[in-house]
Formats: C-alpha cells, sequence, structure tokens
C-alpha cells in the first residue's frame, strides 16, 4: 500500500490525541511538601484531536512552538508513545504494536540525540546496526556505502564518534538511521544546533534521498529553512491542534495579516534625504543606498495604499510581498494566546516525554 | 539463539575496539591486583586468630574469594555496563533508538556493552579457585565441577535479573545513578559464605539480593557443601526470577509509552 499508486496514504491519523498526567502544586515549601503526600494531577493533552494523511513519497513539515505536540505527534507514529485516543496507522500498521514488520519500514532521528556508540567509529555500529536488523551482508554493503558517499562522510566513519563534530556526527547518525531502507522518515529537529553549513548539507541529503527511495518524510524543525527547502506542505500544531495544513506557499496568504510594500522613489524626488512615507504605512526600513523604503501595511489596504502611492509620488519601483515565512509563523503563534494554559508543555516533564 | 547471536557480535565489536586501548589493561590489573591482595591479607588477618570460620576453613575460604572475584569480574564486564548504560538512555530519552527497532528490547538492552578488562577479574578468579582447589587436596569429583559450573551460571542469571529488575524501576524513578553503588556495597558481603551472617541478613542475601546464590552455592559446589535439592532450588529461583523480570520489564515499557510526565 506504500507504493506510488498514492491509493493508500502512508500516514493515516485521525483525530489522534494524547494526554499525560501532570502533578500540580503552588510554589513554596508547603505546597511542595503537601505534595509528597498528596500528589494532585490534572490531566494535559500534548496532541487533542490531530488528523491528517500523507501519501507516500511526499515531505510534510510540522511547524510550531515548543511544546506544541510535534514530537508526541511523531513518536505516537513510532510507535513510542500508546495514544490516549484516536487513530494512527503508518504504512497500514498500528504504530503502537510495535510489528516487527512496521519497525523495519521506518526510522527516527532525533537531532539532539544520538544513537550511535560513542566510543566506537561509525562503522562499527553500523556493522551493529546490520546484525540487529538482520540485513544481507551485500546489501548492506550497498547501501552503506551508498548512503556515506551522498553525505560525504569518508573517512570520518572511521574515527570514534565522540571525535567527530557536532555535524559531522548528525551526518554519522542520518547514515545509521538509514541503513535498513525505512519507507518512512520521522525526523526530529533533525538539524537543531548544527551551522549554516552542516545544516544544508542534511537538508539536501534528505531531499536526495526522498528522490531517490520515495520515502515519505516527517520533518519537525525550528528552522524555517529546513522547512522550506524541504517541504511543500506544512501542518502547523499549536497547543496540540492543527491551525493549518496546507501548502507552505499559501501559508502566509491566510495567516499574514500585513503585506510589505517596498518603494524606490524616482531620480530628484529622494532630494537626497529620506523620504518620509511615514504617511502610507508604517516605516519598517529604509536602504539609503538604492532610496528604497519599506513600509507594512494591512493587508486588506495594500491595493489602496499601492493606488496612492503611485499616484502621489514618482516611483521608480514598487513590489509588493508576503512577510517573511518566519514572521508569519510568529505572527500565528503569538496572536493565539493560549485559551488554556495546561496545554503547555509538562514543567517536569522527563526528557522522554513529550518535547514538542 | 538469537540473543546469543546479538550478544556476539556486540561482544566481537565491543571487545575489538577496547582491545586498542591497553592502558585500560594496566589499570584494571592494578585494580584486581589491589582488590584480591586486600582479600588475601584479611583472610591471613582471620585465621591467624581462629581456625576455622563458622565451618569453613582456610582452604574453602580461599575458594570463597576466588568464586567471589569470578562472578564480580562477570558481573562488572557485563551486566553492570549494560545496566549504567540503560539508566542513562531512559534519562536521556536515548532508549527511544532501542524501542524503534524490530527486536527484542529486553535483549537489546542487556547485551549492548562489554567491558573486555574486567576479564582479569575472571582469571584471577579461577586462578585463586585452582590455589584453594590444591590446598584442598583434590576433594573435587567431576559431578561437583559440573554442579559448580550450572550453579555459578545460575547465580548469574539472578544477579542479572536482581538488577534489571532495580534499573527497570528508572521508569519511574528517574534518579537511580545510587542503585550501582547501592549493589556493589552489598555484593561486597559476598567475600564471605552468608552461612556466617546471622539468620535475617542470610535470608536477604539469599532472596531479596542473590549474593547467596551467586558466591556462596558455587562456592559450596567446590567445597563438597552443595546438595542436589540446593541445586535444583536454585534453578527453580533462577527460573522464576527470569519470569518475574520479563514481566516488569514489559510493564515497565508500557509505562514508559503510556508516559504520564
Amino acid at each position: 500500500m506504500t507504493t506510488s499508486s498514492g491509493v493508500a496514504p502512508a500516514v493515516h491519523v485521525a483525530g489522534l490525541r494524547k494526554t499525560f498526567e501532570v502533578p500540580v502544586r503552588d510554589a513554596g515549601l508547603r505546597a511542595a511538601a503537601k505534595s509528597v503526600v498528596r500528589r494532585e494531577t490534572r490531566e494535559v493533552a500534548a496532541v487533542d484531536g490531530v488528523s491528517f494523511d500523507v501519501p507516500a513519497g511526499e515531505v510534510v513539515g510540522f511547524l510550531g512552538p515548543n511544546g506544541a505536540g510535534k514530537t508526541t505527534t511523531l513518536k505516537m507514529l513510532s510507535g513510542l508513545l500508546y495514544p490516549t485516543s484516536g487513530e494512527a496507522l503508518v504504512l497500514g500498521h498500528v504504530p503502537s504494536k510495535r510489528e516487527s514488520a512496521f519497525l523495519r519500514r521506518i526510522t527516527m532521528v532525533m537531532g539532539n540525540r544520538n544513537q550511535l556508540q560513542w566510543d566506537l567509529p561509525a562503522l562499527d555500529s553500523y556493522e551493529l546496526i546490520r546484525a540487529i536488523y538482520r540485513l544481507p551482508r551485500d546489501e548492506f554493503r550497498r547501501t552503506r556505502d551508498e548512503l556515506i558517499e551522498l553525505l560525504d562522510l569518508g573517512p570520518l566513519v572511521t574515527k570514534p564518534v565522540r571525535q567527530l563534530s557536532l555535524g559531522e556526527r548528525m551526518k554519522a547518525e542520518t547514515c545509521g538511521a538509514l541503513l535498513h531502507r525505512p519507507a518512512v522518515l520521522f525526523l526530529d529537529e533533525p538539524t537543531i544546533g548544527l551551522d549554516v553549513t552542516a545544516q544544508k548539507r542534511i537538508r539536501s541529503f534528505v531531499a536526495e534521498y526522498n528522490a531517490r527511495t520515495g520515502a515519505t518524510v516527517l520533518l519537525t524543525s525550528h528552522y524555517m529553512a529546513d522547512v522550506q527547502a524541504l517541504c511543500k506542505r506544512v501542518i502547523v500544531i499549536h497547543h496540540g491542534r492543527i491551525l493549518y495544513d496546507g501548502a507552505l506557499a499559501a501559508l502566509g496568504e491566510r495567516f499574514a495579516a500585513t503585506k510589505t510594500i517596498e518603494v524606490t522613489l524616482g531620480d530628484g524626488q529622494a532630494g537626497g534625504g529620506r523620504p518620509d512615507l511615514s504617511g502610507y504605512g508604517e516605516v519598517i526600513g529604509y536602504d539609503p543606498d538604492e532610496g528604497r523604503t519599506r513600509l507594512r501595511v494591512p493587508r486588506a489596504d495594500a491595493p489602496r495604499v499601492t493606488t496612492r502611492l503611485l499616484q502621489d509620488l514618482p516611483i521608480a519601483d514598487l513590489t509588493i510581498e508576503d512577510p517573511p515565512i518566519e514572521d508569519v509563523i510568529e505572527q500565528v503563534f503569538t496572536s493565539e494566546a493560549p485559551s488554556d494554559p495546561s496545554s503547555e508543555e509538562p514543567a517536569d516533564a522527563r526528557s522522554r516525554a513529550p518535547a514538542g | 539463539m538469537r540473543a546469543i547471536s546479538l550478544f556476539l557480535t556486540f561482544l566481537r565489536v565491543g571487545a575489538l575496539n577496547e582491545l586498542q586501548y591497553r592502558a585500560n589493561l594496566a589499570i584494571q590489573l592494578l585494580e584486581s591486583g589491589i582488590s584480591v591482595f586486600t582479600g588475601l591479607v584479611v583472610l591471613a588477618l582471620v585465621f591467624s586468630q581462629v581456625p576455622a570460620l563458622n565451618g569453613w576453613s582456610q582452604p574453602e575460604l580461599l575458594a570463597v574469594l576466588g568464586v567471589y572475584t569470578l562472578v564480580g569480574g562477570v558481573i562488572g564486564m557485563l551486566i553492570q555496563p549494560n545496566m549504567e548504560r540503560l539508566i542513562t538512555d531512559v534519562r536521556q530519552g536515548t532508549l527511544d533508538y532501542i524501542l524503534t527497532k524490530p527486536d527484542d528490547s529486553q535483549v537489546l538492552v542487556s547485551v549492548r556493552e562489554i567491558r573486555i578488562w574486567r576479564v582479569v577479574d575472571v582469571i584471577l578468579g579461577f586462578v585463586i579457585i585452582g590455589v584453594a582447589l590444591v590446598q584442598l587436596q583434590g576433594t573435587l569429583g567431576p559431578l561437583d565441577a559440573v554442579a559448580f559450573v550450572v550453579a555459578l551460571l545460575l547465580g548469574s542469571a539472578m544477579v542479572y535479573c536482581f538488577w534489571l529488575l532495580l534499573t527497570t524501576a528508572a521508569f519511574w524513578i528517574v534518579r537511580m545513578d545510587e542503585i550501582v553503588e547501592l549493589f556493589m556495597g552489598l555484593y561486597a558481603s559476598g567475600r564471605w559464605p552468608v552461612t556466617i551472617y546471622p539468620d535475617w541478613l542470610r535470608f536477604g542475601l539469599t532472596f531479596l539480593v542473590p549474593v547467596a546464590f551467586a558466591v556462596t552455592i558455587p562456592a559450596e559446589a567446590l567445597t563438597g557443601r552443595l546438595t542436589p535439592e540446593l541445586l535444583a532450588g536454585a534453578a527453580a529461583f533462577a527460573l522464576a526470577l527470569l519470569l518475574v523480570t520479563r514481566w516488569f520489564w514489559r510493564v515497565g515499557l508500557r509505562r514508559y509509552a503510556g508516559a504520564s510526565a
């Protein structure tokens, strides 16, 4: 059902919910002492009824602030957490059953956590992974060498992992996670903490891997660049609910409350000084070299302001843009004031508890 | 079978790597040497005061020291490193990687780590046992030897179970680092046959912390004290403990997956 026919989705999620019980207590010593005797707990929904389908071969980005429910969703899809309610199917399997046939076809990469043995060269860890997945030796070698080449790992795989830089380690981790040629990839912040070059490398690798193998990729990231480079489709999660599911390009149209108008005045008009355009909108930038002013105007006003600008001033150049996607996302999250503070991430969550 | 083949793979890779670090061998030799030397000095001190300790003669207690060193080596080489790693993995969330592998998670967490140089203790243990047997002047029959090996395997299995039971508690209690100290402290009481301890302590060291099964019973096999009934009892207890451990591991995993923060 995972072939390119696209009939059945690789991932099917309906009404998925995950609640955690977290202890509640007031600040202070007395409250702390009281909670030792009688622990009061409260239910917190980390994921609160999400539904979506992902066709095989698609790369989908999950966006949301910390504690939005991204990682919890991925963990339910990879069989690490039992859903409280709702339905999840990955490649036709119920993840929480953790069937071997299912686990063989998925992989999980967590940007901030290692699976490779710290003191061993990656090559040895790969050998252990081969043993665990019982991969035929020939096939394993072929995949391994292909991945090493694609990731430009070269001689790094013979050095103990602890001697690698963060970026090198992440590449080695990625290679290890894909040796069994999984059909579905869960990438949880795969580029976190990496420098720009290393981020780009991982990004282009994921794109290449997706193109070559047709694997389905579900990705969470804090870096918009990751999502922009890899995902045509994004799912925006906030407080455990889906705010938006659709094309990345349309996200701005849907959520941006403003537009940015860039105006360059014709020669002579600027008069060497900075033109005052504050009557048209909020001035958010001025480039004296180019004589260009950036204005932020309410979305609905954009056509009217543009017409006025063109009528009033000798315009040499004028462009209207959606604000950068980061700004849009930020706007979405800040404007959606938390209706229920309980949907924040549990304060004393262990590292394994929902972190996204 | 699957567990053994996985174990051998991890053993090979782990051992090959640690073989590069010869300094670790030197440190281990020193550590084991000091430990055995102290053991011998204490034995000599005791027997300069009394001719026998609760029915155990000096060469017999030397055999106990030998088994203690041997089993300590097995624990340090195979059991302790895996359990320490498991605690770290639970705390750091890296256990997730084990749980997304298409293999038995209990097997995987039990065979991953090996500290090969602790083999020094295993060898030293055998040497001490050999010396003790010579001093005992050949009372060890072939049946006793088989009983000894069986008792040793059962004892190690019980120590593994006991330790995994404790470690599985890490799914509920995050700070489990002290467990290692606790266990090694209790294990130190195995330097002496548990029969010399008062009843309540002997009970605890038999059924709560299986030091008696790990050290005293194999030593009893060496010194002709072990009855077939006791060995059968040990086998039954080991089996029960394995089953309980398996069950508790599953409960722990369910807890992990259903996690309430």
